[in-house]
């Protein structure tokens, strides 16, 4: 007789109460329905738009004698709208480092989309800042979460 | 009798290991413009959920509002989720607030400590659950519905969510923060024995 650790009865728990007062048929599908209709008014089903990108370039090239070398910090200016949006990339280690600033500042969550499906994000600072350390290299894109009801946006995919 | 019963019917039960990172896998897919992704996620998370909110003494209407309202709320504030591992805990939390908000709004007479606390007597069966009686699962289900309902709505809560945030289970439940730990220790001892006399362990 074993005893049972605190994950087996916890086990137990689960079981018994989907046994015995399990969600009910249909919750599933009516609460996709409930989700997918308020996606829709904020227009998250439309097709995201895309952010221009104005300016490219390459601020310090070859940076000391590491393995990194070969990647250069470089800066890309995004725009949409109203909105700025200024990227400083720069070799961090085996990876990449992001610096933002979106101008006018105002509160936006900013997600790294990684081309392996990864994602990381950040809030921008209430002088516009954000950055996003340790991005694994590869091919990414950046979208914006404005704070207001404004759909999100997207930058084009660009090589960290 | 088994261990190997318990083994096998706690396995039937979803591993919450799975749950969060298919969670966290959907958000990933959602915001990354995959719209088939909020589906994968809510069919994910909505049984979850409901158990959470069900630990609240709600009755089914009201906890399906509670989740629609959850899912709303998502929709409209998934910026805020600056980690996306981190969907499935502020789901289950905002659901859990707006549980406990709706619970306290219905105005129902709470329970006294000691009424908490007394073991409460398994519900009247009907024939047809007499007649299967000698089920094992049967006799799990008496050895948790047999708990102090204080135990049963902790238990069902920690056993559904992913490592819940003590100071509002605490608040939710009328008891000091640190008495979580040592009650969630005490109802599980308390289960443990259960299965035991029920000839389950």
């Amino acid at each position: 007789m074993s005893e049972m650790s605190r994950e087996q009865l916890l086990a137990v728990v689960r079981s018994v109460y989907d046994d015995h007062d399990p969600a009910p048929s249909g919750l599933v599908s009516r609460m996709q329905g409930v989700a997918r209709a308020a996606a829709a008014d904020l227009g998250f089903d439309m097709d995201v738009e895309l952010m221009t990108l104005l300016e490219q370039s390459s601020t310090l090239a070859g940076t000391r004698s590491t393995e990194a070398a070969t990647r250069s910090v470089y800066t890309l200016r995004f725009v949409h709208g109203q909105i700025d949006l200024l990227l400083r990339v720069a070799p961090d280690g085996d990876s990449s480092r992001i610096d933002g600033w979106v101008v006018p500042p105002e509160p936006i969550t900013v997600r790294v989309l990684h081309d392996n499906g990864s994602v990381h994000g950040a809030l921008v600072s209430d002088s516009g800042r954000f950055d996003i350390p340790d991005v694994p290299l590869g091919l990414v894109r950046l979208r914006l979460e404005p704070h207001d009801d404004r759909p999100p946006f997207v930058t084009p995919s660009f090589e960290i | 009798m088994s261990s190997t019963t318990i083994t096998e019917r706690g396995e039937a039960g979803h591993a919450p290991g799975d749950v969060w990172a298919q969670s966290a896998d959907a958000f990933d897919r959602w915001v990354a413009g995959d719209p088939s992704a909020l589906d994968d996620l809510v069919r994910v998370m909505s049984p979850v959920l409901w158990h959470v909110v069900r630990a609240y003494r709600l009755d089914a209407e009201a906890a399906e509002d509670v989740i629609q309202t959850t899912w709303l709320a998502f929709v409209r504030r998934s910026s805020a989720i600056l980690d996306t591992a981190a969907v499935g805990g502020w789901l289950t939390m905002t659901a859990r607030r707006e549980a406990w908000r709706v619970a306290k709004a219905t105005n129902r007479s709470t329970p006294t400590e000691a009424d908490e606390l007394a073991p409460h007597l398994p519900r009247q069966r009907s024939s047809e659950a007499v007649v299967v009686e000698a089920d094992s699962r049967t006799r799990l289900w008496d050895a948790v519905d047999g708990l102090p309902d204080r135990c049963r709505r902790l238990l069902r809560v920690v056993a559904f969510e992913n490592r819940p945030d003590y100071a509002s289970l605490a608040s939710d439940l009328g008891m000091p923060i640190g008495s979580i730990g040592p009650t969630r220790g005490r109802c599980l001892a308390k289960l443990r024995v259960a299965l035991i006399e029920a000839g389950e362990l």
